[in-house]
């Protein structure tokens, strides 16, 4: 039903004082998210590449088209570029329908009741725009923004302050959208940029750190990545199972069981787990007497030191990999090297599944 | 009939002349205004250049002047022998000076603060955020002109404009030096009243007076009606 979008590249040299230094070629297809800290430059970065702040030197170019170049400045209305902000911005003095009229462009994949049914705000079209809630306008904002008929759309943390049921809502069809039109999408969510991107820039300190697929990124510990509050790793697990006597989701990573406390509601063959690296604990004997339930026999793989006190190790478990921080002093102590069997025991995980 | 009886009895038909060319004068200079400022307004809102100052300094002078210098200067520059009357006697083979053309230009440079200032500072106010929504939906200009800033700063166009309006039917100091006295050419409201009262004709000044007073009144009335209205919506928001 859907046909795939021909690939797209995006290649960008951007230059602002000694604040921003953003180069790279991005292959765009399907989604590929703009992840880093907040105040690491993700909203400069797409501000500048669609146009609205022209006080950057350097050059863009889109699927062949030259956006900025040296004396050439397309102006953002000519772009095609489709922006949802990070607030929603709809037009005060029009109602929701007339947001979305104002916008439709004759090329738009979409007609706005097929959005409106989609996005669930078709009981909403007639209101003044003052009178929705935060979650209602930003559902509005992203149907305004794909009317336009975009070659590109761009989301700055669309989602980031939205209840659940417009989240819930927006996640799969933003997936579904994004075989149609090419999206760039800032996120700090590392739950939702698993759940969509395919491809990521990993932005750091005004400039683009790495590009590359989000779980490889994740894994290099040469990156800024590893080193932050993110750091932590995405689980496979599958052959799930319902454990009715201790109501607990049974399954297995890499072969290796494992339990979750998670209501049984669940129709697939596996979920997806994150494990923040602060959450393992590594033992070289196995505990007896503890209320810790899942263990997972690994290899050391990496010893990485990333502060004064603490030491982050990459553990393999057969297929996937494990991060645990540790102290300086417990590697000491525990004598770890590299190659090393240790017990890793995971104290909490949150569940990724189909939507974060 | 009513009219009849009340325009003879109360009116005379000199002042009925100059109350219509009042009238005439403050809505054409108010037309013409209204479509000069908005994009002057703009410039001045969003400029970044070094002579801006220069240009709202010279948008602002007619605040501060007495209307006789303005006058006066403007006398001299509407004579046949400067640059402008010359012109414009070439161009139309009538005098600037004295005539109902003159009394526009005059209207329309002595009440041009009061059209722009309003705009200028709604256009200040107005949150670049949406001209930037207005962008990546791929609005030409003229489409963000007419589809979100005229729309959201409504209010400040309808007082710019009835201040122009209310303005231009006050000025007096003005039309003395440059338009004189000549009835159904340049006699205005201001000046009739003048001419009555130097006459001692304290009923027909009365009248005028207190017609113009009462229209005053109602205009402001609807200037700070809409206001009002205005703060409201913002509160709301």
């Amino acid at each position: 039903m859907l046909n795939k979008v021909p690939v797209q590249q995006l290649e960008f040299q951007l230059k602002k004082d000694k604040l921003f230094d953003f180069s790279g070629t991005i292959i765009l297809q399907g989604i590929c998210g703009v992840f880093g800290d907040s105040g690491a430059g993700k909203t400069s970065l797409v501000r500048a590449l669609i146009g609205l702040d022209d006080d950057y030197s350097g050059n863009v170019s889109f699927a062949g088209e030259v956006w900025q170049g040296t004396n050439y400045f397309l102006k953002t209305e000519q772009r095609r570029v489709g922006m949802v902000f990070q607030e929603p911005r709809l037009f005060p003095h029009l109602d929701a329908l007339g947001n979305l009229k104002i916008a439709k462009h004759k090329n738009s994949l979409y007609t706005i009741k097929q959005l409106a049914k989609a996005l669930d705000f078709e009981n909403l079209l007639n209101k003044k725009s003052i009178a929705l809630s935060g979650g209602q306008k930003q559902r509005i904002a992203i149907a305004r923004a794909i009317l336009t008929a975009p070659k590109l759309l761009i989301m700055d943390e669309p989602l980031s302050s939205l209840d659940k049921h417009s989240r819930a809502l927006l996640l799969p069809f933003i997936k579904q959208l994004a075989q149609q039109i090419p999206i760039l999408y800032i996120t700090h969510s590392m739950q939702e940029l698993f759940y969509l991107a395919t491809n990521m820039l990993l932005i750091n300190n005004g400039s683009v750190e790495a590009i590359g697929e989000p779980l490889r990124l994740f894994l290099d510990p040469k990156l800024s990545l590893a080193k932050h509050a993110h750091s932590g790793l995405l689980l496979t697990v599958d052959s799930l199972t319902w454990d009715d006597q201790n109501a607990m989701l049974q399954g297995k990573v890499d072969g290796q069981a494992i339990y979750l406390a998670i209501a049984n509601t669940r129709q697939e063959q596996s979920l997806q787990i994150k494990v923040e690296s602060k959450d393992v604990i590594i033992a070289t004997q196995p505990f007896m007497n503890s209320s810790l339930q899942n263990c997972l026999t690994t290899t050391i793989e990496q010893i990485e030191q990333i502060s004064a006190s603490h030491i982050l190790l990459t553990l393999f478990l057969g297929e996937q990999r494990l991060q645990a921080k540790i102290t300086i002093k417990s590697l000491h102590q525990l004598q770890l090297e590299v190659g090393q069997v240790v017990f890793s025991y995971v104290k909490a995980v949150s569940i990724i599944g189909e939507l974060p | 009939m009513l009219v009849d009886t009340f325009s003879t009895q109360w009116l005379s038909e000199l002042d009925l002349s100059a109350i219509y060319l009042t009238l005439k004068l403050a809505g054409l200079t108010t037309l013409i205004l209204l479509i000069i400022s908005p994009p002057l307004a703009w410039w001045l809102a969003r400029s970044k250049r070094f002579f801006r100052p220069f240009v709202e300094s010279l948008v602002a002078l007619p605040l501060v002047l007495p209307p006789t210098v303005l006058g006066f200067y403007l006398l001299l520059s509407f004579s046949p022998d400067s640059y402008l009357g010359a012109f414009w006697l070439q161009m139309t083979g009538s005098g600037l000076a004295f005539s109902f053309s003159g009394l526009l230009i005059a209207s329309i440079i002595y009440s041009l603060p009061f059209v722009v200032q309003p705009l200028q500072s709604a256009f200040v106010n107005l949150d670049k955020n949406y001209l930037e929504v207005a962008s990546t939906l791929g609005f030409s200009r003229s489409k963000t002109f007419y589809k979100v800033v005229l729309p959201m700063t409504l209010p400040s166009f309808i007082i710019a404009g009835a201040l122009g309006f209310a303005h231009t039917i006050g000025e007096f100091g003005v039309v003395l030096m440059i338009g004189g006295n000549i009835p159904g050419e340049t006699q205005v409201l201001s000046i009739a009243l003048f001419d009555h009262v130097e006459t001692l004709q304290y009923e027909q000044a009365h009248i005028l007076s207190f017609s113009l007073l009462a229209f005053s009144m109602v205009l402001l009335m609807f200037i700070y009606g809409v206001l009002q209205k205005r703060q409201k919506r913002l509160y709301d928001a």
